[in-house]
């Protein structure tokens, strides 16, 4: 006796396996994919439902309704799973255009006009800078504030060592590599910049809002503009390309009055952390990690005429704050700079840099980050405060125990 | 002898040398100027009028001997209407009497009890304390009581003074803004604002400090 036929069950069995396969292949390649010229999509939710238009796979004429029952039930199943997976691709494509970008200064030359427009603590501060990069090698920017064009002399820098060829609005490799451990980056789709094609990444918080875009060139991949936003939405930070030219580029730019190309008088550590440690125990208070979730992620170190002057960087890849600390006090006239209470500290700001003095260091912080997170950042710090009159007997009789310790 | 009246220095001229004479002769009676002169500079703490002592005076201690006299004033101040002791006083007071009281149930005085006042007198007029008012006196302390301590005083006196000293000299020594000889400084912001830009990927900002009319040094970033 022959055994039943039962070509339904096969056919669902088949489907089963096939279709959530096709389907994700679908879309990691249908988002890789890369049309010229298309609109830009609006950031807003993951448009996963798009993904039912996508060809799907088709069985024999035989029991073609109940294939179309299965397939529906197979799709309405594997929706969760089809939906991360697209999460997971666009991410995965949203951080890998990062880094590439991250790298294309390595292979393109430009040269350019950009737009910086920042806000800081003490207002807005924006600036013009002419920038010339070589591929893989010299940049010269030549940076103005943009409220002095009329007479302020331009401020010129050279990277002689191309310890950073490839920074470009934040996008470097150490940064992008901290932009994945602390955001999530996805491919928004295409868009424009300086009236070129661009493609769009957005990065998320792990609460969904909006933290930063990013226009990277369709061609070369270098960044054209970048709007980083606070936790409230607002736009905190707005660097843009007005003008780029890439390929062959002019003459190399003179320095003018300026421009000496002296090697770098800092001497990078090779673990922060490290360097950070062995100063705390020399008498130092540099902190491991700064409020607003930013890490210790580079430390460097130079000696100066007045002692050792120590650069700690602290980022989440995103907000950048230098923290620059040396022994002494301030200066007793601070030309040029605000006195501005900022948390409980009495600090002079000037530009995007504050500096105080507490506990017998100056500490100078230049930063890229929210306002909120700048002042957390200076709450954090000794206080430019007196020691008050217990403390300042109890320094006293630490003194006085230095001096007539035999052992010391 | 007016004793009262040497003390009070109302004796001038032939009468206080003769006075002076006389207590150089009489271990007696300069015991009793020696607890007047005590007994005015408590009163004077007590900031009692000098003018209440001489209407005790005025009582009449030319009839009777020196002993009687003193007695008469302290009995005249703790009566009625005399000035009100302090209760630290009181409390000196009672404990005095309950010490005196067991060495008298123990058998008699000794040391500096025997002298001064005298044992009988004494013991008369706490007798006559306690049936006529409350149980004090502006007695010179030392005249009984409890033996003092003054090396305790001293010591602590001592300790005190090293201590507010040392913490006067820490006070001194603390002063300053740095725990160690700070050097002043500026930051030196082209180099900082360099650094910067390689922590941050981003182009060095002009140093805003500079005046506009002036060129940055032209920093090189490394």
């Amino acid at each position: 006796m022959p055994a039943p036929r039962r070509p339904g069950l096969l056919v669902a069995a088949a489907v089963t396996i096939t279709v959530p396969g096709v389907l994700a292949v679908l879309a990691v390649l249908g988002h890789q994919r890369v049309a010229p010229g298309a609109a830009y999509l609006p950031p807003v939710a993951l448009p996963a439902n798009s993904l039912r238009a996508a060809p799907a796979a088709t069985g024999p004429t035989v029991g073609q309704a109940q294939v179309r029952t299965a397939a529906v039930g197979i799709e309405r199943m594997s929706q969760d799973a089809i939906t991360s997976a697209t999460a997971s691709a666009r991410e995965a494509v949203g951080l890998r255009l990062l880094g590439k970008s991250a790298t294309a200064g390595l292979a393109t030359s430009y040269q350019g006009v950009e737009l910086i427009a920042q806000l800081g603590v003490n207002g807005a501060v924006t600036m013009i800078s002419d920038v010339w990069h070589r591929s893989g090698g010299l940049t010269i920017t030549r940076t103005t504030d943009a409220k002095e064009l009329d007479g302020g002399q331009p401020y010129v820098s050279y990277d002689v060592d191309n310890r950073s060829p490839e920074g470009v609005f934040g996008v470097t490799k150490t940064l992008v590599t901290l932009l994945g451990k602390h955001y999530v980056a996805l491919y928004r789709g295409n868009g424009s910049a300086v009236g070129r094609p661009a493609l769009i990444v957005d990065l998320y918080r792990g609460d969904e809002s909006l933290a930063a875009r990013f226009w990277l060139d369709r061609q070369t991949m270098v960044p054209l503009r970048r709007d980083v936003y606070d936790t409230s939405a607002q736009l905190i930070s707005e660097d843009a390309f007005v003008q780029v030219q890439f390929g062959s580029l002019p003459a190399q730019p003179g320095a003018g009055n300026g421009g000496s190309r002296n090697k770098s008088a800092w001497a990078r550590a090779e673990v922060p952390a490290k360097l950070v440690a062995g100063l705390n125990g020399s008498g130092w208070h540099l902190p491991a990690g700064l409020p607003g979730g930013l890490p210790l992620y580079a430390a460097a170190r130079s000696q100066m005429g007045l002692g050792q002057v120590v650069c700690l960087g602290y980022s989440d890849g995103l907000s950048v704050v230098s923290l620059f600390a040396q022994r002494g006090t301030l200066a007793a006239k601070m030309a040029g700079w605000a006195p501005v209470d900022l948390s409980g500290h009495r600090v002079y700001v000037a530009g995007h840099t504050i500096t105080w003095a507490g506990r017998g260091f100056v500490y100078t912080i230049i930063a890229d980050a929210p306002p909120q997170t700048v002042k957390q950042v200076v709450a954090s710090l000794p206080p430019a405060t007196s020691p008050g009159f217990l403390g300042r007997i109890g320094r006293g009789l630490d003194r006085l125990a230095a001096l007539i310790n035999p052992f010391g | 002898m007016q004793i009262s009246a040497l003390v009070d220095g109302e004796l001038s001229g032939a009468e206080l040398d003769r006075a002076n004479a006389h207590l150089a002769a009489c271990e007696q009676c300069r015991a009793e100027a020696a607890e007047l002169r005590q007994l005015k500079r408590d009163l004077r703490a007590l900031a009692i009028p000098l003018s209440e002592l001489a209407s005790y005076r005025a009582g009449g201690l030319a009839e009777v001997g020196a002993d009687e006299a003193l007695t008469r004033r302290l009995l005249a101040m703790a009566g009625p209407g005399g000035p009100v002791p302090s209760r630290r006083l009181r409390r000196e007071q009672h404990r005095r009497d309950r010490s005196r009281n067991e060495r008298s149930r123990s058998g008699p005085a000794r040391g500096r009890d025997r002298g001064g006042s005298g044992g009988s007198g004494g013991a008369g007029v706490r007798g006559r304390q306690r049936a006529a008012g409350p149980p004090y006196s502006v007695r010179p302390r030392r005249s009984g009581g409890a033996p003092r301590r003054p090396g305790r005083y001293v010591l602590w006196g001592a300790l005190s003074l090293v201590v507010v000293g040392i913490g006067a000299v820490a006070f001194g020594m603390g002063g300053g803004g740095a725990a160690e000889p700070a050097p002043r400084v500026t930051p030196q912001l082209e180099m900082f604002s360099i650094e910067h830009a390689i922590n941050s990927g981003d182009v060095p900002f002009p140093d805003p400090t500079k005046a506009p009319a002036q060129s940055s040094p032209g920093a090189t970033r490394p």
